[in-house]
Protein backbone atom coordinates (compact mmCIF):
# COMPACT_ATOMS: atom_id res chain seq x y z
CA UNK A 1 0.00 0.00 0.00
CA UNK A 2 1.30 3.07 -0.76
CA UNK A 3 1.62 5.74 1.79
CA UNK A 4 0.88 9.55 1.27
CA UNK A 5 0.08 12.26 3.06
CA UNK A 6 -3.81 10.78 3.54
CA UNK A 7 -2.86 8.34 6.48
CA UNK A 8 0.26 11.10 8.22
CA UNK A 9 -1.91 14.03 7.73
CA UNK A 10 -3.60 15.56 11.63
CA UNK A 11 -6.92 16.27 10.38
CA UNK A 12 -7.88 17.95 13.68
CA UNK A 13 -6.06 21.75 13.35
CA UNK A 14 -7.43 25.01 14.42
CA UNK A 15 -6.04 28.05 11.97
CA UNK A 16 -5.58 31.79 12.67
CA UNK A 17 -6.93 34.93 10.66
CA UNK A 18 -4.10 37.57 9.48
CA UNK A 19 -6.10 40.31 11.66
CA UNK A 20 -5.25 38.44 14.66
CA UNK A 21 -2.39 39.74 17.14
CA UNK A 22 -0.07 38.17 18.25
CA UNK A 23 -1.20 37.19 21.79
CA UNK A 24 -4.59 36.12 20.02
CA UNK A 25 -2.64 33.97 17.89
CA UNK A 26 -0.49 32.56 20.93
CA UNK A 27 -3.44 31.54 23.02
CA UNK A 28 -4.76 29.85 19.63
CA UNK A 29 -1.17 28.13 19.70
CA UNK A 30 -1.98 27.07 23.28
CA UNK A 31 -5.74 25.99 22.53
CA UNK A 32 -4.49 23.74 19.83
CA UNK A 33 -1.58 21.68 21.60
CA UNK A 34 -4.07 21.16 24.35
CA UNK A 35 -7.09 19.73 22.00
CA UNK A 36 -4.21 17.41 20.02
CA UNK A 37 -2.38 16.51 22.90
CA UNK A 38 0.92 17.54 21.91
CA UNK A 39 3.03 20.78 21.48
CA UNK A 40 1.37 23.05 18.36
CA UNK A 41 4.61 25.23 16.62
CA UNK A 42 3.31 26.10 13.73
CA UNK A 43 -0.22 26.89 12.27
CA UNK A 44 -2.59 27.38 8.98
CA UNK A 45 -3.64 31.24 8.49
CA UNK A 46 -6.90 31.36 6.57
CA UNK A 47 -8.92 34.19 5.10
CA UNK A 48 -12.52 35.34 5.97
CA UNK A 49 -13.23 32.44 2.87
CA UNK A 50 -11.23 29.38 4.20
CA UNK A 51 -8.59 29.90 1.60
CA UNK A 52 -5.15 29.59 2.92
CA UNK A 53 -2.82 32.59 2.85
CA UNK A 54 0.28 31.69 4.66
CA UNK A 55 1.90 29.84 7.85
CA UNK A 56 3.11 31.19 10.91
CA UNK A 57 4.86 29.28 13.16
CA UNK A 58 6.31 30.49 16.65
CA UNK A 59 9.94 30.55 14.43
CA UNK A 60 8.02 33.82 13.39
CA UNK A 61 7.65 35.14 16.44
CA UNK A 62 10.83 34.96 18.47
CA UNK A 63 12.29 35.84 15.32
CA UNK A 64 9.93 39.10 16.21
CA UNK A 65 10.88 39.16 20.09
CA UNK A 66 14.42 39.15 19.76
CA UNK A 67 16.38 42.08 20.58
CA UNK A 68 18.09 43.22 17.04
CA UNK A 69 21.75 43.48 18.45
CA UNK A 70 21.42 41.04 20.73
CA UNK A 71 24.83 39.55 19.29
CA UNK A 72 26.42 42.26 21.32
CA UNK A 73 24.77 41.44 24.26
CA UNK A 74 27.79 38.94 25.35
CA UNK A 75 29.85 41.69 25.75
CA UNK A 76 27.73 43.66 28.65
CA UNK A 77 28.67 41.55 31.91
CA UNK A 78 26.36 43.81 34.33
CA UNK A 79 22.96 42.66 31.84
CA UNK A 80 20.10 42.72 33.61
CA UNK A 81 17.11 41.85 31.64
CA UNK A 82 14.79 44.27 33.83
CA UNK A 83 11.44 44.58 32.09
CA UNK A 84 12.81 43.65 28.78
CA UNK A 85 11.13 40.61 28.04
CA UNK A 86 7.95 42.56 28.97
CA UNK A 87 8.96 45.68 26.72
CA UNK A 88 9.36 43.02 23.52
CA UNK A 89 6.00 41.68 24.24
CA UNK A 90 4.52 44.69 24.63
CA UNK A 91 5.64 45.92 21.56
CA UNK A 92 4.77 42.67 19.66
CA UNK A 93 1.16 42.95 20.58
CA UNK A 94 0.82 45.94 17.69
CA UNK A 95 1.87 43.40 15.40
CA UNK A 96 -0.59 41.32 14.02
CA UNK A 97 -0.59 37.71 12.34
CA UNK A 98 -0.68 39.17 8.56
CA UNK A 99 2.63 41.10 9.29
CA UNK A 100 5.23 38.16 10.35
CA UNK A 101 3.08 35.02 8.52
CA UNK A 102 4.77 33.18 5.48
CA UNK A 103 3.13 33.46 2.62
CA UNK A 104 5.09 31.82 0.22
CA UNK A 105 3.67 28.30 1.25
CA UNK A 106 4.51 25.25 0.39
CA UNK A 107 1.56 22.89 0.16
CA UNK A 108 0.97 18.83 -1.03
CA UNK A 109 -2.05 16.69 -1.53
CA UNK A 110 -4.07 13.80 0.23
CA UNK A 111 -2.47 11.68 -2.32
CA UNK A 112 1.36 13.01 -2.06
CA UNK A 113 3.72 10.08 -1.14
CA UNK A 114 5.62 9.82 2.13
CA UNK A 115 8.77 9.76 0.72
CA UNK A 116 8.07 12.89 -1.61
CA UNK A 117 6.61 14.37 1.61
CA UNK A 118 10.39 13.90 3.16
CA UNK A 119 12.30 15.12 0.26
CA UNK A 120 10.38 18.31 0.43
CA UNK A 121 10.60 18.82 3.82
CA UNK A 122 14.33 18.14 3.66
CA UNK A 123 15.29 20.42 0.84
CA UNK A 124 13.26 23.15 1.80
CA UNK A 125 13.99 23.03 5.75
CA UNK A 126 10.07 22.81 6.27
CA UNK A 127 8.41 20.81 9.43
CA UNK A 128 5.00 21.02 8.27
CA UNK A 129 3.27 21.05 5.09
CA UNK A 130 -0.93 21.73 4.47
CA UNK A 131 -2.47 19.57 2.46
CA UNK A 132 -4.84 20.96 -0.30
CA UNK A 133 -7.66 19.84 -1.90
CA UNK A 134 -8.98 21.65 -4.79
CA UNK A 135 -7.88 24.79 -2.52
CA UNK A 136 -9.69 23.34 0.31
CA UNK A 137 -7.48 22.57 3.64
CA UNK A 138 -7.83 19.17 4.45
CA UNK A 139 -5.08 19.25 6.95
CA UNK A 140 -1.63 19.10 7.81
CA UNK A 141 1.24 16.95 7.99
CA UNK A 142 3.89 17.01 10.50
CA UNK A 143 7.64 16.28 10.52
CA UNK A 144 6.47 14.38 13.97
CA UNK A 145 4.03 12.70 12.09
CA UNK A 146 6.14 11.63 9.17
CA UNK A 147 8.76 10.37 11.27
CA UNK A 148 6.15 8.07 13.77
CA UNK A 149 4.85 6.62 10.59
CA UNK A 150 8.57 5.66 9.63
CA UNK A 151 9.43 4.23 13.20
CA UNK A 152 6.43 1.56 12.44
CA UNK A 153 7.67 0.70 9.21
CA UNK A 154 11.47 0.63 10.35
CA UNK A 155 10.38 -2.04 13.71
CA UNK A 156 9.51 -5.20 13.43
CA UNK B 1 42.85 39.94 16.04
CA UNK B 2 42.38 43.31 15.13
CA UNK B 3 44.57 45.98 16.17
CA UNK B 4 42.85 48.64 18.81
CA UNK B 5 44.27 51.41 18.31
CA UNK B 6 43.92 54.68 20.68
CA UNK B 7 43.58 56.90 17.69
CA UNK B 8 41.27 54.81 15.17
CA UNK B 9 39.60 52.13 16.76
CA UNK B 10 38.59 50.61 13.20
CA UNK B 11 41.91 49.84 12.30
CA UNK B 12 42.43 46.43 11.18
CA UNK B 13 38.67 45.65 11.15
CA UNK B 14 37.17 44.36 7.86
CA UNK B 15 33.86 44.87 6.59
CA UNK B 16 33.36 40.83 6.79
CA UNK B 17 34.02 41.29 10.67
CA UNK B 18 31.09 43.66 10.60
CA UNK B 19 28.85 42.53 8.19
CA UNK B 20 25.08 40.67 8.34
CA UNK B 21 25.01 37.84 6.52
CA UNK B 22 21.40 37.35 6.56
CA UNK B 23 20.73 39.40 3.19
CA UNK B 24 16.91 40.02 3.00
CA UNK B 25 16.00 40.52 -0.26
CA UNK B 26 12.95 40.39 -2.77
CA UNK B 27 12.05 40.73 -6.71
CA UNK B 28 11.06 43.35 -8.01
CA UNK B 29 7.30 41.73 -8.90
CA UNK B 30 6.92 41.13 -5.25
CA UNK B 31 4.30 43.61 -3.23
CA UNK B 32 5.15 46.53 -0.97
CA UNK B 33 3.00 44.82 1.47
CA UNK B 34 5.64 41.81 1.34
CA UNK B 35 8.57 44.06 1.82
CA UNK B 36 7.33 45.83 4.65
CA UNK B 37 6.26 42.08 6.47
CA UNK B 38 10.19 41.34 5.59
CA UNK B 39 11.23 44.60 7.33
CA UNK B 40 9.05 43.86 10.81
CA UNK B 41 9.89 40.08 10.48
CA UNK B 42 13.75 40.52 10.21
CA UNK B 43 13.59 44.09 12.12
CA UNK B 44 16.08 45.50 8.74
CA UNK B 45 15.69 49.12 7.65
CA UNK B 46 15.69 48.33 3.86
CA UNK B 47 15.13 45.00 1.73
CA UNK B 48 17.61 43.81 -1.59
CA UNK B 49 15.43 44.03 -4.90
CA UNK B 50 16.83 41.53 -6.81
CA UNK B 51 16.75 39.74 -10.19
CA UNK B 52 16.16 36.13 -11.49
CA UNK B 53 19.78 35.54 -10.61
CA UNK B 54 19.89 37.17 -7.28
CA UNK B 55 22.03 39.96 -8.60
CA UNK B 56 21.17 43.08 -6.72
CA UNK B 57 18.97 45.25 -8.48
CA UNK B 58 17.87 47.96 -5.91
CA UNK B 59 17.00 48.52 -2.48
CA UNK B 60 13.85 49.40 -0.73
CA UNK B 61 13.93 51.14 3.23
CA UNK B 62 11.57 52.17 5.47
CA UNK B 63 11.65 55.54 4.14
CA UNK B 64 10.37 54.18 0.60
CA UNK B 65 7.75 52.32 2.10
CA UNK B 66 6.36 55.12 3.91
CA UNK B 67 6.50 57.23 1.15
CA UNK B 68 4.55 55.38 -0.65
CA UNK B 69 2.02 55.36 1.96
CA UNK B 70 2.16 59.02 1.95
CA UNK B 71 1.49 59.33 -1.79
CA UNK B 72 -1.47 56.23 -1.65
CA UNK B 73 -0.10 53.95 -3.36
CA UNK B 74 -1.81 50.58 -3.01
CA UNK B 75 -0.14 47.75 -1.17
CA UNK B 76 -0.20 45.69 -4.23
CA UNK B 77 2.52 47.76 -5.75
CA UNK B 78 5.62 46.15 -6.63
CA UNK B 79 8.77 47.22 -5.13
CA UNK B 80 10.30 48.17 -8.18
CA UNK B 81 8.18 51.23 -8.48
CA UNK B 82 9.54 52.72 -5.22
CA UNK B 83 13.15 51.04 -5.22
CA UNK B 84 15.97 53.37 -5.36
CA UNK B 85 18.95 52.25 -6.79
CA UNK B 86 21.65 50.82 -7.98
CA UNK B 87 22.67 49.37 -4.62
CA UNK B 88 26.42 50.32 -3.55
CA UNK B 89 28.88 46.91 -2.62
CA UNK B 90 31.91 46.38 -1.32
CA UNK B 91 33.65 43.70 -0.73
CA UNK B 92 34.07 41.64 2.73
CA UNK B 93 37.92 41.99 2.83
CA UNK B 94 37.53 45.79 2.23
CA UNK B 95 38.31 47.58 5.50
CA UNK B 96 35.56 49.17 7.52
CA UNK B 97 36.97 52.50 7.12
CA UNK B 98 36.82 52.20 3.50
CA UNK B 99 33.53 50.96 3.50
CA UNK B 100 32.37 54.04 6.18
CA UNK B 101 34.38 56.13 3.76
CA UNK B 102 31.80 54.81 0.58
CA UNK B 103 28.79 55.22 3.35
CA UNK B 104 29.78 58.71 4.19
CA UNK B 105 30.83 60.31 0.79
CA UNK B 106 27.70 58.67 -1.10
CA UNK B 107 25.60 59.59 1.36
CA UNK B 108 23.85 55.76 1.96
CA UNK B 109 22.93 53.74 5.59
CA UNK B 110 24.16 50.66 4.17
CA UNK B 111 26.46 48.64 1.86
CA UNK B 112 25.62 44.95 0.50
CA UNK B 113 28.97 43.30 0.23
CA UNK B 114 29.35 40.42 -2.14
CA UNK B 115 32.62 38.50 -3.44
CA UNK B 116 34.43 40.16 -6.55
CA UNK B 117 32.70 39.27 -9.48
CA UNK B 118 30.02 37.24 -7.79
CA UNK B 119 26.49 38.86 -8.29
CA UNK B 120 25.06 37.53 -5.21
CA UNK B 121 25.15 39.32 -1.75
CA UNK B 122 26.67 37.73 1.11
CA UNK B 123 26.25 40.25 3.91
CA UNK B 124 24.77 43.76 4.27
CA UNK B 125 26.88 46.59 6.21
CA UNK B 126 24.62 49.20 8.20
CA UNK B 127 25.68 51.38 11.02
CA UNK B 128 23.66 49.63 13.65
CA UNK B 129 26.07 46.57 12.80
CA UNK B 130 29.39 49.04 13.38
CA UNK B 131 28.01 50.40 16.31
CA UNK B 132 27.46 47.28 17.78
CA UNK B 133 31.40 46.52 16.68
CA UNK B 134 32.92 50.01 18.06
CA UNK B 135 30.76 49.26 21.51
CA UNK B 136 32.99 45.49 21.60
CA UNK B 137 36.06 47.06 20.88
CA UNK B 138 36.00 49.98 22.70
CA UNK B 139 34.64 47.95 25.45
CA UNK B 140 37.49 46.22 25.54
CA UNK B 141 40.18 48.69 25.00
CA UNK B 142 42.05 49.55 27.82
CA UNK B 143 41.24 53.27 27.91
CA UNK B 144 37.68 52.46 28.40
CA UNK B 145 34.98 53.59 31.09
CA UNK B 146 34.98 50.18 32.54
CA UNK B 147 38.74 49.83 33.15
CA UNK B 148 39.06 53.39 34.11
CA UNK B 149 36.26 53.39 36.69
CA UNK B 150 38.45 50.91 38.55
CA UNK B 151 39.13 52.07 42.77
CA UNK B 152 41.48 55.08 42.10
CA UNK B 153 41.29 55.29 38.96
CA UNK B 154 39.48 59.13 37.17
CA UNK B 155 36.94 59.40 34.13
CA UNK B 156 38.78 63.15 32.91
CA UNK B 157 37.88 61.73 28.84
CA UNK B 158 34.39 60.36 30.06
CA UNK B 159 31.99 62.19 27.56
CA UNK B 160 28.32 62.52 28.78
CA UNK B 161 24.83 62.41 27.16
CA UNK B 162 24.81 66.30 27.17
CA UNK B 163 28.01 66.43 25.11
CA UNK B 164 26.98 64.58 22.19
CA UNK B 165 23.26 64.95 22.20
CA UNK B 166 21.55 66.94 19.41
CA UNK B 167 19.71 69.45 21.61
CA UNK B 168 16.90 70.35 19.27
CA UNK B 169 14.10 67.84 19.15
CA UNK B 170 11.39 67.95 16.63
CA UNK B 171 8.57 67.27 17.90
CA UNK B 172 4.85 66.66 16.94
CA UNK B 173 1.00 66.63 18.76
CA UNK B 174 -0.80 64.11 19.40
CA UNK B 175 -3.47 65.21 17.47
CA UNK B 176 -1.16 65.61 14.68
CA UNK B 177 -2.19 63.48 12.05
CA UNK B 178 0.13 60.76 10.59
CA UNK B 179 0.67 62.39 7.06
CA UNK B 180 1.81 65.38 8.86
CA UNK B 181 4.27 63.17 10.89
CA UNK B 182 5.30 61.90 7.47
CA UNK B 183 6.07 64.91 6.85
CA UNK B 184 8.12 66.17 9.36
CA UNK B 185 10.18 62.77 9.46
CA UNK B 186 10.78 63.25 5.06
CA UNK B 187 12.08 67.06 5.81
CA UNK B 188 13.72 66.40 8.87
CA UNK B 189 15.36 63.20 7.66
CA UNK B 190 14.43 61.40 10.84
CA UNK B 191 13.85 57.88 11.61
CA UNK B 192 11.57 58.55 14.85
CA UNK B 193 9.92 61.74 16.14
CA UNK B 194 8.88 63.02 19.87
CA UNK B 195 4.70 62.82 20.08
CA UNK B 196 3.76 65.40 22.88
CA UNK B 197 0.73 65.58 25.05
CA UNK B 198 -1.62 68.53 25.12
CA UNK B 199 0.14 69.60 27.79
CA UNK B 200 3.37 69.35 26.61
CA UNK B 201 5.02 66.64 27.81
CA UNK B 202 6.59 63.84 26.21
CA UNK B 203 4.02 61.64 25.31
CA UNK B 204 5.63 58.91 22.79
CA UNK B 205 7.53 58.46 19.79
CA UNK B 206 6.16 57.38 15.99
CA UNK B 207 8.69 55.54 14.31
CA UNK B 208 9.10 54.72 10.21
CA UNK B 209 8.50 51.07 11.43
CA UNK B 210 5.19 52.29 13.32
CA UNK B 211 4.30 54.58 10.26
CA UNK B 212 4.45 51.30 7.66
CA UNK B 213 2.84 49.10 10.09
CA UNK B 214 -0.22 51.73 10.18
CA UNK B 215 0.31 51.74 6.08
CA UNK B 216 -0.03 48.08 5.98
CA UNK B 217 -3.08 47.85 8.56
CA UNK B 218 -5.16 49.82 6.14
CA UNK B 219 -4.73 53.08 8.76
CA UNK B 220 -5.97 56.13 6.38
CA UNK B 221 -3.24 58.97 6.61
CA UNK B 222 -5.32 61.30 8.55
CA UNK B 223 -5.11 59.02 11.58
CA UNK B 224 -3.95 60.74 14.70
CA UNK B 225 -0.35 60.26 15.79
CA UNK B 226 -1.56 59.28 19.35
CA UNK B 227 -3.22 56.10 17.99
CA UNK B 228 -0.15 54.05 16.87
CA UNK B 229 2.83 55.68 19.09
CA UNK B 230 5.17 54.00 21.36
CA UNK B 231 5.31 55.01 24.67
CA UNK B 232 6.65 55.40 27.57
CA UNK B 233 9.49 57.71 25.83
CA UNK B 234 12.94 56.04 26.15
CA UNK B 235 15.51 58.63 27.74
CA UNK B 236 18.50 58.71 29.36
CA UNK B 237 19.95 61.25 31.65
CA UNK B 238 21.83 63.95 30.27
CA UNK B 239 24.82 63.47 33.29
CA UNK B 240 24.97 59.69 32.42
CA UNK B 241 27.92 58.55 30.11
CA UNK B 242 27.61 57.96 26.40
CA UNK B 243 28.21 54.61 26.98
CA UNK B 244 25.41 53.78 29.10
CA UNK B 245 22.93 55.14 26.33
CA UNK B 246 24.76 52.78 24.01
CA UNK B 247 24.07 50.15 25.87
CA UNK B 248 20.37 51.45 26.32
CA UNK B 249 19.86 51.82 23.04
CA UNK B 250 21.43 48.15 21.67
CA UNK B 251 19.55 46.55 24.53
CA UNK B 252 15.99 47.98 23.94
CA UNK B 253 16.19 48.31 20.20
CA UNK B 254 16.01 51.91 20.01
CA UNK B 255 18.11 54.26 17.26
CA UNK B 256 17.08 57.22 19.11
CA UNK B 257 17.38 58.01 23.12
CA UNK B 258 15.88 61.27 24.41
CA UNK B 259 17.91 63.18 27.04
CA UNK B 260 16.29 64.83 29.86
CA UNK B 261 17.54 67.22 32.19
CA UNK B 262 16.48 66.23 36.07
CA UNK B 263 13.58 64.42 35.03
CA UNK B 264 12.66 62.33 32.11
CA UNK B 265 9.33 64.65 32.12
CA UNK B 266 11.58 67.38 30.82
CA UNK B 267 13.43 66.49 27.51
CA UNK B 268 16.54 68.81 26.20
CA UNK B 269 17.88 66.14 23.50
CA UNK B 270 17.98 63.40 21.32
CA UNK B 271 20.73 60.69 21.16
CA UNK B 272 20.73 58.48 17.94
CA UNK B 273 23.20 55.73 17.06
CA UNK B 274 25.18 58.10 14.60
CA UNK B 275 25.19 60.71 16.83
CA UNK B 276 27.14 57.80 18.96
CA UNK B 277 28.80 56.30 15.99
CA UNK B 278 30.38 59.92 15.68
CA UNK B 279 32.34 60.29 18.91
CA UNK B 280 33.32 56.38 18.87
CA UNK B 281 31.61 54.47 21.79
CA UNK B 282 31.51 57.49 23.46
CA UNK B 283 33.37 56.29 26.25
CA UNK B 284 37.03 57.53 25.37
CA UNK B 285 38.14 61.02 23.75
CA UNK B 286 41.37 59.49 22.62
CA UNK B 287 39.70 57.95 19.74
CA UNK B 288 39.65 60.67 16.42
CA UNK B 289 36.61 61.89 15.74
CA UNK B 290 34.43 59.40 13.33
CA UNK B 291 34.02 59.52 9.44
CA UNK B 292 30.91 57.69 9.54
CA UNK B 293 28.75 60.65 9.87
CA UNK B 294 29.46 63.95 8.29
Amino acid sequence: MNLTARQVMETRFATLRPEMTISEAVRVFQGASREQGQKVLGMMVTDGAGTLVGLLSLYDILLLLRPKHIHIWGEMEDLEDCGLLESACQRAKRVLVGDIMTTEVITITPDTHLLLIIDIMIKKHVRRLPVLEDGKILGMVYLSGVFNQLLEKLTP
Amino acid sequence: MPVIDYREVLKGLLVQEGMRRQVIHLSQEAPLEQAIRCTIKYKVNAILITDEHQAGLGVVSKTDLMGAYYAGLPLSTPCSAVMMGPPLFCQPQDTLDFALDVMRTQKVHRLYVREDGAPRAVGVLAYPDIVGLLYRYCHRCERSLRTLAAPGKTLPDQLRLREVMTAEIYAHQEEDSLQEVMEGLAAYRFGAVLIKAATGLPAGVVSKTDLILAYKHGLPPDTRAQSIMSAPVQAGDASAPVVEALKTMIFWDVHRLFVYQDSPQNLVGVLSLSDVARFRSGTCRACLASRIIS
